[in-house]
Protein backbone atom coordinates (compact mmCIF):
# COMPACT_ATOMS: atom_id res chain seq x y z
CA UNK A 1 0.00 0.00 0.00
CA UNK A 2 1.35 3.28 -1.30
CA UNK A 3 1.19 6.40 1.47
CA UNK A 4 -0.27 9.50 -0.03
CA UNK A 5 2.55 11.39 -1.52
CA UNK A 6 4.21 8.43 -2.97
CA UNK A 7 0.91 7.91 -4.23
CA UNK A 8 0.14 11.65 -5.83
CA UNK A 9 3.88 10.80 -7.42
CA UNK A 10 3.07 7.76 -9.10
CA UNK A 11 -0.44 9.25 -10.70
CA UNK A 12 1.54 12.12 -11.82
CA UNK A 13 4.06 9.74 -14.02
CA UNK A 14 1.28 8.41 -15.59
CA UNK A 15 -0.43 11.33 -16.37
CA UNK A 16 2.77 12.52 -17.91
CA UNK A 17 3.34 9.48 -20.01
CA UNK A 18 -0.17 10.08 -21.53
CA UNK A 19 -0.15 13.28 -23.49
CA UNK A 20 3.35 11.66 -24.88
CA UNK A 21 1.92 8.07 -26.60
CA UNK A 22 -0.06 7.93 -29.41
CA UNK A 23 -3.78 6.43 -28.87
CA UNK A 24 -4.46 2.73 -29.04
CA UNK A 25 -4.68 1.28 -32.61
CA UNK A 26 -7.28 -1.98 -32.96
CA UNK A 27 -10.27 -2.52 -30.65
CA UNK A 28 -9.76 -1.77 -26.93
CA UNK A 29 -13.03 -2.97 -25.81
CA UNK A 30 -12.49 -5.05 -23.07
CA UNK A 31 -13.17 -5.92 -19.57
CA UNK A 32 -13.45 -2.40 -16.82
CA UNK A 33 -10.94 -3.66 -14.27
CA UNK A 34 -12.12 -1.94 -10.41
CA UNK A 35 -9.05 -1.09 -8.23
CA UNK A 36 -9.98 -4.16 -5.55
CA UNK A 37 -8.32 -7.63 -4.54
CA UNK A 38 -10.25 -9.66 -2.60
CA UNK A 39 -7.45 -11.30 -0.51
CA UNK A 40 -7.20 -15.50 -0.42
CA UNK A 41 -9.45 -14.96 -3.35
CA UNK A 42 -8.80 -17.42 -6.59
CA UNK A 43 -10.52 -16.79 -9.66
CA UNK A 44 -11.17 -18.81 -12.79
CA UNK A 45 -12.55 -16.27 -15.71
CA UNK A 46 -13.61 -16.81 -19.33
CA UNK A 47 -14.07 -13.77 -21.13
CA UNK A 48 -15.32 -13.13 -25.01
CA UNK A 49 -15.33 -9.67 -27.26
CA UNK A 50 -16.87 -10.35 -30.74
CA UNK A 51 -16.44 -7.13 -33.02
CA UNK A 52 -19.00 -6.95 -36.42
CA UNK A 53 -17.47 -5.62 -39.44
CA UNK A 54 -14.28 -4.24 -37.55
CA UNK A 55 -12.35 -1.42 -40.56
CA UNK A 56 -9.09 -2.59 -38.41
CA UNK A 57 -9.29 -6.28 -39.15
CA UNK A 58 -11.26 -6.16 -42.21
CA UNK A 59 -13.05 -9.13 -41.28
CA UNK A 60 -16.55 -9.42 -41.09
CA UNK A 61 -16.46 -10.87 -37.36
CA UNK A 62 -13.67 -11.35 -35.30
CA UNK A 63 -13.48 -12.54 -31.65
CA UNK A 64 -11.22 -12.99 -29.25
CA UNK A 65 -11.41 -15.42 -26.22
CA UNK A 66 -9.26 -15.14 -23.12
CA UNK A 67 -9.88 -18.05 -20.44
CA UNK A 68 -7.76 -17.07 -17.25
CA UNK A 69 -6.82 -18.44 -13.61
CA UNK A 70 -5.95 -15.93 -10.81
CA UNK A 71 -5.30 -15.45 -7.10
CA UNK A 72 -4.89 -13.18 -4.93
CA UNK A 73 -1.12 -13.47 -3.63
CA UNK A 74 -1.42 -10.74 -0.92
CA UNK A 75 -4.28 -8.41 0.72
CA UNK A 76 -3.15 -6.18 -2.28
CA UNK A 77 -1.56 -7.72 -5.36
CA UNK A 78 -3.84 -10.37 -7.78
CA UNK A 79 -1.93 -12.14 -10.27
CA UNK A 80 -3.77 -13.68 -13.37
CA UNK A 81 -2.29 -15.80 -16.20
CA UNK A 82 -4.56 -16.23 -19.41
CA UNK A 83 -4.27 -18.02 -22.58
CA UNK A 84 -5.58 -16.05 -25.50
CA UNK A 85 -7.71 -17.81 -28.60
CA UNK A 86 -8.70 -15.61 -31.69
CA UNK A 87 -11.12 -16.69 -34.49
CA UNK A 88 -13.10 -14.59 -37.21
CA UNK A 89 -15.12 -14.75 -40.26
CA UNK A 90 -12.23 -16.30 -42.68
CA UNK A 91 -9.77 -18.23 -40.15
CA UNK A 92 -10.53 -20.85 -37.44
CA UNK A 93 -10.13 -20.77 -34.05
CA UNK A 94 -6.03 -20.79 -32.54
CA UNK A 95 -4.73 -19.78 -28.93
CA UNK A 96 -2.13 -17.43 -30.40
CA UNK A 97 -0.90 -15.66 -27.03
CA UNK A 98 -0.21 -15.61 -23.70
CA UNK A 99 -0.62 -12.67 -21.07
CA UNK A 100 -0.02 -12.15 -17.48
CA UNK A 101 -1.35 -9.71 -15.56
CA UNK A 102 -1.03 -8.29 -11.79
CA UNK A 103 -3.82 -5.81 -10.24
CA UNK A 104 -2.16 -3.50 -7.46
CA UNK A 105 -4.79 -2.16 -5.03
CA UNK A 106 -3.15 1.14 -4.01
CA UNK A 107 -6.16 2.55 -1.33
CA UNK A 108 -8.45 1.32 1.38
CA UNK A 109 -11.88 1.17 -0.52
CA UNK A 110 -13.84 4.56 0.03
CA UNK A 111 -10.33 5.94 2.33
CA UNK A 112 -10.06 9.00 -0.02
CA UNK A 113 -12.05 11.11 -2.49
CA UNK A 114 -10.73 7.99 -5.71
CA UNK A 115 -10.07 4.55 -4.99
CA UNK A 116 -6.66 3.98 -6.87
CA UNK A 117 -5.22 0.83 -8.24
CA UNK A 118 -2.91 -0.12 -10.79
CA UNK A 119 -2.84 -2.85 -13.81
CA UNK A 120 0.31 -4.61 -15.26
CA UNK A 121 -0.33 -6.69 -18.30
CA UNK A 122 2.30 -8.67 -20.35
CA UNK A 123 1.06 -10.68 -23.97
CA UNK A 124 3.17 -12.40 -26.06
CA UNK A 125 1.71 -13.80 -29.38
CA UNK A 126 2.69 -17.87 -29.74
CA UNK A 127 3.78 -17.61 -33.26
CA UNK A 128 4.99 -14.13 -34.11
CA UNK A 129 7.51 -11.92 -32.21
CA UNK A 130 5.12 -9.60 -30.89
CA UNK A 131 5.17 -8.19 -27.42
CA UNK A 132 2.93 -6.35 -25.78
CA UNK A 133 3.14 -4.16 -21.88
CA UNK A 134 0.42 -1.82 -21.01
CA UNK A 135 0.11 -0.28 -17.29
CA UNK A 136 -3.16 0.80 -16.32
CA UNK A 137 -3.94 3.29 -14.00
CA UNK A 138 -7.53 2.51 -12.33
CA UNK A 139 -9.87 4.99 -10.58
CA UNK A 140 -13.63 4.51 -8.67
CA UNK A 141 -15.55 6.59 -6.68
CA UNK A 142 -18.45 6.00 -5.45
CA UNK A 143 -21.79 7.81 -5.50
CA UNK A 144 -24.74 6.42 -3.39
CA UNK A 145 -25.66 3.75 -5.04
CA UNK A 146 -23.43 4.32 -8.51
CA UNK A 147 -20.41 3.75 -8.89
CA UNK A 148 -17.77 5.11 -11.63
CA UNK A 149 -14.86 3.66 -12.83
CA UNK A 150 -12.20 4.45 -14.99
CA UNK A 151 -9.21 2.48 -16.46
CA UNK A 152 -6.35 4.89 -18.42
CA UNK A 153 -3.53 2.98 -19.33
CA UNK A 154 -0.54 3.35 -21.23
CA UNK A 155 0.47 0.34 -23.95
CA UNK A 156 4.27 -0.48 -25.24
CA UNK A 157 4.02 -2.96 -28.50
CA UNK A 158 7.41 -4.26 -30.01
CA UNK A 159 8.70 -7.26 -31.70
CA UNK A 160 9.85 -8.06 -35.31
CA UNK A 161 6.55 -8.42 -36.57
CA UNK A 162 5.31 -4.90 -35.03
CA UNK A 163 6.23 -1.77 -35.20
CA UNK A 164 7.35 -0.94 -31.54
CA UNK A 165 4.73 2.39 -30.61
CA UNK A 166 3.49 3.28 -27.19
CA UNK A 167 -0.37 3.96 -27.36
CA UNK A 168 -2.81 5.22 -25.04
CA UNK A 169 -6.40 3.80 -23.90
CA UNK A 170 -9.10 4.68 -22.18
CA UNK A 171 -12.06 2.56 -20.81
CA UNK A 172 -15.35 4.58 -18.48
CA UNK A 173 -18.09 2.70 -16.68
CA UNK A 174 -21.29 4.01 -14.80
CA UNK A 175 -22.67 1.56 -12.81
CA UNK A 176 -25.68 1.63 -10.70
CA UNK A 177 -25.80 -1.19 -7.81
CA UNK A 178 -28.96 -2.31 -8.13
CA UNK A 179 -28.96 -5.21 -6.84
CA UNK A 180 -26.75 -8.13 -6.88
CA UNK A 181 -27.75 -9.95 -9.42
CA UNK A 182 -28.50 -7.15 -12.14
CA UNK A 183 -26.42 -4.02 -11.86
CA UNK A 184 -27.04 -1.88 -15.04
CA UNK A 185 -24.11 0.08 -16.81
CA UNK A 186 -22.82 2.11 -19.34
CA UNK A 187 -19.25 1.89 -20.63
CA UNK A 188 -17.24 4.24 -22.86
CA UNK A 189 -14.02 2.96 -24.74
CA UNK A 190 -11.62 5.28 -26.44
CA UNK A 191 -8.45 4.45 -28.64
CA UNK A 192 -7.14 5.28 -31.68
CA UNK A 193 -9.47 2.97 -33.84
CA UNK A 194 -12.36 3.03 -31.14
CA UNK A 195 -14.59 5.23 -30.43
CA UNK A 196 -17.31 3.09 -28.51
CA UNK A 197 -20.35 3.21 -26.43
CA UNK A 198 -23.18 1.18 -25.08
CA UNK A 199 -25.10 -0.70 -22.02
CA UNK A 200 -23.84 -3.69 -19.89
CA UNK A 201 -25.44 -5.69 -17.33
CA UNK A 202 -23.43 -7.06 -14.60
CA UNK A 203 -24.27 -9.32 -11.62
CA UNK A 204 -23.06 -11.99 -9.39
CA UNK A 205 -24.94 -14.95 -7.85
CA UNK A 206 -23.23 -16.50 -4.67
CA UNK A 207 -22.90 -20.07 -4.87
CA UNK A 208 -22.06 -21.19 -1.48
CA UNK A 209 -19.31 -20.14 1.02
CA UNK A 210 -16.40 -18.29 -0.34
CA UNK A 211 -18.20 -19.47 -4.20
CA UNK A 212 -19.62 -16.74 -6.18
CA UNK A 213 -20.03 -16.91 -9.97
CA UNK A 214 -20.07 -13.03 -11.60
CA UNK A 215 -21.34 -11.87 -15.31
CA UNK A 216 -20.88 -9.22 -17.50
CA UNK A 217 -22.90 -8.93 -21.04
CA UNK A 218 -23.46 -6.19 -22.88
CA UNK A 219 -22.55 -4.19 -26.68
CA UNK A 220 -21.17 -1.26 -27.55
CA UNK A 221 -21.52 0.82 -30.77
CA UNK A 222 -18.90 2.20 -32.85
CA UNK A 223 -19.09 5.91 -33.01
CA UNK A 224 -17.14 6.55 -35.90
CA UNK A 225 -16.33 4.84 -39.08
CA UNK A 226 -13.13 3.26 -37.84
CA UNK A 227 -14.58 1.68 -35.13
CA UNK A 228 -16.75 -1.91 -35.43
CA UNK A 229 -20.32 -1.56 -36.30
CA UNK A 230 -21.05 -3.05 -32.91
CA UNK A 231 -18.96 -5.36 -30.25
CA UNK A 232 -20.45 -7.91 -28.28
CA UNK A 233 -18.47 -8.61 -24.71
CA UNK A 234 -19.00 -11.24 -22.18
CA UNK A 235 -17.34 -12.47 -18.57
CA UNK A 236 -17.91 -15.23 -16.28
CA UNK A 237 -15.86 -15.19 -13.39
CA UNK A 238 -16.01 -18.16 -11.17
CA UNK A 239 -14.59 -17.12 -7.58
CA UNK A 240 -13.61 -19.28 -4.92
CA UNK B 1 8.22 25.30 -13.07
CA UNK B 2 4.94 22.88 -14.51
CA UNK B 3 6.27 19.90 -13.20
CA UNK B 4 7.05 21.36 -9.93
CA UNK B 5 3.45 22.90 -9.79
CA UNK B 6 2.42 18.80 -10.60
CA UNK B 7 4.64 17.88 -7.31
CA UNK B 8 3.19 20.77 -5.11
CA UNK B 9 -0.65 20.21 -6.11
CA UNK B 10 0.31 16.39 -5.09
CA UNK B 11 2.07 17.13 -1.86
CA UNK B 12 -1.05 19.90 -0.89
CA UNK B 13 -3.62 16.92 -1.86
CA UNK B 14 -2.12 14.27 0.16
CA UNK B 15 -2.18 16.96 3.22
CA UNK B 16 -5.26 17.20 2.41
CA UNK B 17 -6.28 13.43 2.62
CA UNK B 18 -4.63 13.07 5.43
CA UNK B 19 -5.95 15.52 7.40
CA UNK B 20 -9.54 14.77 6.23
CA UNK B 21 -8.47 10.79 7.21
CA UNK B 22 -7.61 12.62 11.26
CA UNK B 23 -10.98 13.49 11.22
CA UNK B 24 -12.94 10.36 10.53
CA UNK B 25 -14.56 9.40 13.48
CA UNK B 26 -13.34 5.57 14.32
CA UNK B 27 -15.68 2.28 15.54
CA UNK B 28 -14.30 -0.85 16.77
CA UNK B 29 -15.90 -4.61 15.55
CA UNK B 30 -14.71 -7.26 16.99
CA UNK B 31 -14.71 -11.04 15.75
CA UNK B 32 -14.52 -13.45 18.61
CA UNK B 33 -15.92 -16.92 18.05
CA UNK B 34 -17.64 -16.26 14.55
CA UNK B 35 -19.44 -13.46 15.86
CA UNK B 36 -19.48 -9.59 14.70
CA UNK B 37 -19.33 -7.86 18.12
CA UNK B 38 -21.21 -6.19 18.57
CA UNK B 39 -23.69 -6.82 16.29
CA UNK B 40 -25.46 -3.28 15.86
CA UNK B 41 -22.92 -0.55 15.36
CA UNK B 42 -24.51 2.93 15.75
CA UNK B 43 -22.84 5.69 13.33
CA UNK B 44 -23.82 9.68 12.34
CA UNK B 45 -25.56 10.02 9.57
CA UNK B 46 -23.85 11.54 6.06
CA UNK B 47 -20.58 11.16 7.70
CA UNK B 48 -17.50 8.88 6.52
CA UNK B 49 -16.26 6.83 9.30
CA UNK B 50 -13.87 3.85 9.50
CA UNK B 51 -14.60 0.66 11.02
CA UNK B 52 -11.32 -1.24 12.41
CA UNK B 53 -12.17 -4.51 12.57
CA UNK B 54 -10.44 -6.80 14.97
CA UNK B 55 -10.71 -11.03 14.17
CA UNK B 56 -9.54 -12.69 17.44
CA UNK B 57 -10.46 -15.68 16.36
CA UNK B 58 -7.44 -17.92 14.71
CA UNK B 59 -9.68 -18.59 11.22
CA UNK B 60 -10.43 -15.72 8.64
CA UNK B 61 -13.24 -13.88 8.21
CA UNK B 62 -14.77 -11.68 4.94
CA UNK B 63 -16.83 -8.29 6.30
CA UNK B 64 -18.92 -8.13 3.39
CA UNK B 65 -22.06 -6.20 2.84
CA UNK B 66 -23.79 -5.29 -0.84
CA UNK B 67 -25.43 -2.35 1.05
CA UNK B 68 -22.01 -0.73 1.75
CA UNK B 69 -20.44 -1.94 -1.28
CA UNK B 70 -17.67 -3.62 1.04
CA UNK B 71 -15.90 -7.09 0.79
CA UNK B 72 -12.89 -7.23 3.25
CA UNK B 73 -11.13 -10.82 4.14
CA UNK B 74 -9.49 -10.18 8.16
CA UNK B 75 -7.16 -12.81 8.56
CA UNK B 76 -7.03 -14.84 11.75
CA UNK B 77 -5.58 -12.61 14.77
CA UNK B 78 -5.56 -9.68 12.71
CA UNK B 79 -7.11 -6.46 12.07
CA UNK B 80 -8.22 -4.11 8.88
CA UNK B 81 -9.56 -0.94 8.11
CA UNK B 82 -12.82 -0.73 6.46
CA UNK B 83 -13.98 3.06 5.47
CA UNK B 84 -17.66 3.58 5.30
CA UNK B 85 -20.14 6.21 4.46
CA UNK B 86 -21.03 9.40 4.23
CA UNK B 87 -24.58 7.39 4.61
CA UNK B 88 -28.34 8.27 4.93
CA UNK B 89 -30.22 7.45 7.76
CA UNK B 90 -31.25 3.68 7.60
CA UNK B 91 -30.10 0.41 8.61
CA UNK B 92 -27.50 -1.53 6.48
CA UNK B 93 -26.75 -5.16 6.89
CA UNK B 94 -23.51 -7.13 6.87
CA UNK B 95 -22.39 -10.78 7.12
CA UNK B 96 -19.40 -12.97 7.46
CA UNK B 97 -18.59 -15.01 4.41
CA UNK B 98 -16.89 -17.63 5.57
CA UNK B 99 -19.53 -18.13 8.86
CA UNK B 100 -22.71 -16.19 7.26
CA UNK B 101 -25.05 -18.35 9.52
CA UNK B 102 -23.20 -17.06 12.81
CA UNK B 103 -21.25 -13.71 11.81
CA UNK B 104 -24.34 -11.26 11.06
CA UNK B 105 -24.23 -7.77 12.00
CA UNK B 106 -26.16 -4.13 11.09
CA UNK B 107 -24.78 -0.89 10.51
CA UNK B 108 -27.07 1.60 12.01
CA UNK B 109 -26.95 5.10 10.81
CA UNK B 110 -28.89 7.70 12.73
Amino acid sequence: MLSGNSRGGLMLVVFAALPAAAVADGSVVDKVYHPYVEQLEWELEWRAVQEQNSPASAAQRQATHRVGLGRAVSEFVFAEAYLVGREGSDSGFTIDAWELEALWQLSEQGEFLLDYGLLFELEKYRHEEIWEYSTTLLLERELGRFSATANLGVIYEWGDDIEDEFETAAALQARYRHSPLLEPALELYLGEDTRALGPMLLGMARLGSRQALRWEAGVVWGLDATTADYTLRAVLEYEF
Amino acid sequence: MKRAQQWACAVLCSLAAGMAQARTPVFELEIRDHLFIPEDIVIPANTKVKLVVINHDVTPEEFESYELNREKVILGGSKANIFIGPLAPGIYPFFGEFNPRTAQGRVVVE
